[in-house]
């Protein structure tokens, strides 16, 4: 992770400050930074989106292809991550520097989606044994300001709202063999359900108490963090522990239970298309940093990427 | 995809036999039973009886082999050597360098040879689940390193890893403040089966009604100074059940801490000279 160095008198200011829940630039311990979503920006993609938390800047592109499903299951499509870490975030990053936390990055995603609710795998089937769809989800880290996991989450899911999926006929010709035609219309094209794909919360142990989207400086006071990835129901899909530190059990529990507040909040900004209106006031109330007019107009980007499928 | 040069790789078409077993078959015959396959009960502490051994690999500054069921493991520690890389921070503690590896015959497909993301991403946990527990300032400028080899793959591969990792080290004389110790729990509806073999852990034996709440947890924890090192998780799982998961597994651990204190206090008297009496 990029890193920077923090001086001892800097940390006992962060520690102190944390345990009097108000950090340096004025939050609580469980307030999150200015979010900022934008989806269908990358016309070459089948669905993308941007997520800006704080100074941390997340690209994902979802391309679909058409491929062998995997034997062990062969009525179900299924989806391939990959995290590129990319030198413009920091010179640490140049060359293979930034391999290993891509790949950290990667395998968590696996993780967090490895169970069959998040995603409908079984509606990206084409033709059972023969022909699925395989979603590549590509994730751009632009700039690194802490808290990577929670914005990549809210990107994927993002992006995956936005995915078009264009709808195959299968016919069989004469012989017996399978042809597959695509339909030519541009806007003809399957949606994917994303209400049950989870987003990930990181909460470091900073002192005795625990902060949710840290900042770098914050990252480097605290010795061990846990990312907990949640869906709206409250369901756990994936718990880790990062970092070279050990934590007590209790403060564990605690963690869990400080998640569910964040993760409602994370999926109320994640629009499905009847609920849009009923999201402005709910966010603006949670979020005390948001200047409404902006949200507005982010709200707005995401309802013309959504009416082209009406 | 890197490719081995130095194998001569069979078909690229080459499949396991055993993805064209009737799975039907398999399921219905034990899907019935409430106790599981090798007699333990599910929804208790019933951790599997392990065989440790320390000090086999003469080479090695320390080493341990443990044996669960049917998972084997084999651990070997090197070091403190001189580390090639002197950063900042190598100045005031010393390295853990943990690599994990499973044998192509380990598992019931065959693996390669090369290491895969999976094993890259099981050597980054148990780092992580080990170092808290090591007192790496004691070795400035210095690096430990530390070797798993998976012989037979049976279930809770990365929890009997940690242990015997630690098994090892302190059999190398690395001091330490206190052993981790690992334990693996699946979650299945609303029963566990706490260190699950392979077939419970990929849910062959799923019983038909558990459509919620199914996942593993695996934990790393320290039994002396009560602290968790390591935890894991995968599938889906309400909160509370969890939380209760977590608990589980703090007490399979300290089931497993006699054990293992005991084996390494044969292993201590064994290596130390015999006495002139």
């Amino acid at each position: 992770m990029a890193t920077v160095q923090v001086s001892e008198a800097e940390k006992v200011y962060i520690l102190h400050g944390v345990r009097d829940d108000l950090r340096v630039d004025g939050r609580g311990c469980e307030d999150y930074r200015h979010m900022e979503i934008e989806t269908d920006m990358v016309s070459n993609t089948d669905g993308s989106a941007k997520v800006t938390l704080g100074h941390t800047d997340v690209l994902v592109g979802v391309k679909a292809e058409m491929g062998k499903p995997r034997p062990m299951v062969p009525d179900e499509g299924y989806l391939e991550f990959f995290v590129d870490c990319s030198a413009n975030a920091t010179p640490e990053f140049e060359g293979r520097g930034g391999d290993e936390l891509g790949m950290e990055l990667s395998n968590t995603l696996y993780k967090v989606f490895n169970n069959r609710y998040s995603v409908d795998l079984k509606s990206l089937c084409i033709s059972r044994g023969e022909h699925c769809w395989v979603l590549y989800v590509d994730v751009l880290l632009l700039q690194c300001d802490g808290n990577l996991f929670d914005a990549i989450s809210v990107a994927i899911k993002a992006a995956l709202f936005n995915t078009k999926i264009p709808k195959v006929h299968i016919s069989e010709d004469e012989e017996g063999g399978k042809e597959i035609e695509l339909s030519d219309d541009p806007y003809d094209c399957m949606r994917l359900n994303v209400e049950n794909v989870p987003c990930i919360v990181t909460l470091c142990k900073v002192g005795h108490r625990h902060v949710v989207d840290a900042t770098l400086q914050e990252k480097a006071c605290s010795v061990a963090s846990l990312i907990i990835s949640v869906t709206h129901k409250g369901t756990v899909t994936c718990v880790r522990k990062v970092g070279g530190g050990s934590l007590d059990p209790e403060s564990i529990f605690e963690m869990t239970e400080v998640k569910s507040g964040a993760c409602a909040l994370f999926h109320t900004i994640c629009p499905h298309p009847g609920k849009l209106i009923s999201i402005e006031c709910s966010v603006v109330s949670n979020f005390n940093l948001i200047r409404t007019s902006k949200l507005v107009t982010q709200l707005h980007l995401l309802c013309r990427g959504n009416s082209l499928s009406v | 995809m890197p490719t081995d040069t130095k194998r001569v790789r069979g078909p690229e078409v080459s499949q396991s036999p055993s993805l064209f077993l009737c799975k039907n078959a398999v399921k219905k015959s034990t899907a019935s039973n409430d106790a599981r396959v090798d007699g333990r009960q599910r929804g208790q502490v019933d951790v599997r009886s392990v065989f440790v051994r320390c000090g086999l690999i003469s080479q090695a500054k320390g080493s341990a082999y443990i044996e669960a069921g049917n998972t084997k493991l084999i651990c070997c520690v090197y070091g403190p050597r001189e580390t090639e890389r002197k950063d900042e921070t190598d100045m005031k503690s010393g390295r853990l360098i943990t690599d994990m590896r499973f044998a192509p015959f380990s598992c019931r497909e065959r693996g390669s040879w090369i290491q895969g993301s999976d094993e890259k991403d099981l050597s980054l946990m148990l780092l992580e689940s080990l170092r808290p527990g090591v007192c790496l300032q004691k070795y400035p400028r210095s690096q430990i390193e530390v070797n798993v080899m998976v012989l037979e793959n049976d279930g809770a591969v990365l929890a009997h890893a940690v242990t015997c990792a630690s098994m090892a080290l302190a059999d190398a004389g690395i001091e330490m403040y206190d052993l981790v110790l690992g334990c693996s729990i699946r979650q299945e509806g609303a029963t566990y089966l706490i260190d699950p073999t392979f077939l419970e852990e990929n849910g062959y034996n799923l019983a038909s009604g558990s459509r919620e709440n199914l996942g593993s947890l695996t934990v790393a924890f320290l039994p002396s100074l009560n602290q968790i090192s390591g935890l894991q998780s995968d599938g889906e799982m309400g909160e509370d059940t969890l939380t209760g998961d977590v608990r589980t597994c703090i007490e399979g651990c300290f089931k497993l801490y006699p054990v293992i204190q005991q084996a390494l206090s044969k292993a201590v008297r064994r290596k130390a000279p015999p006495s002139e009496s």
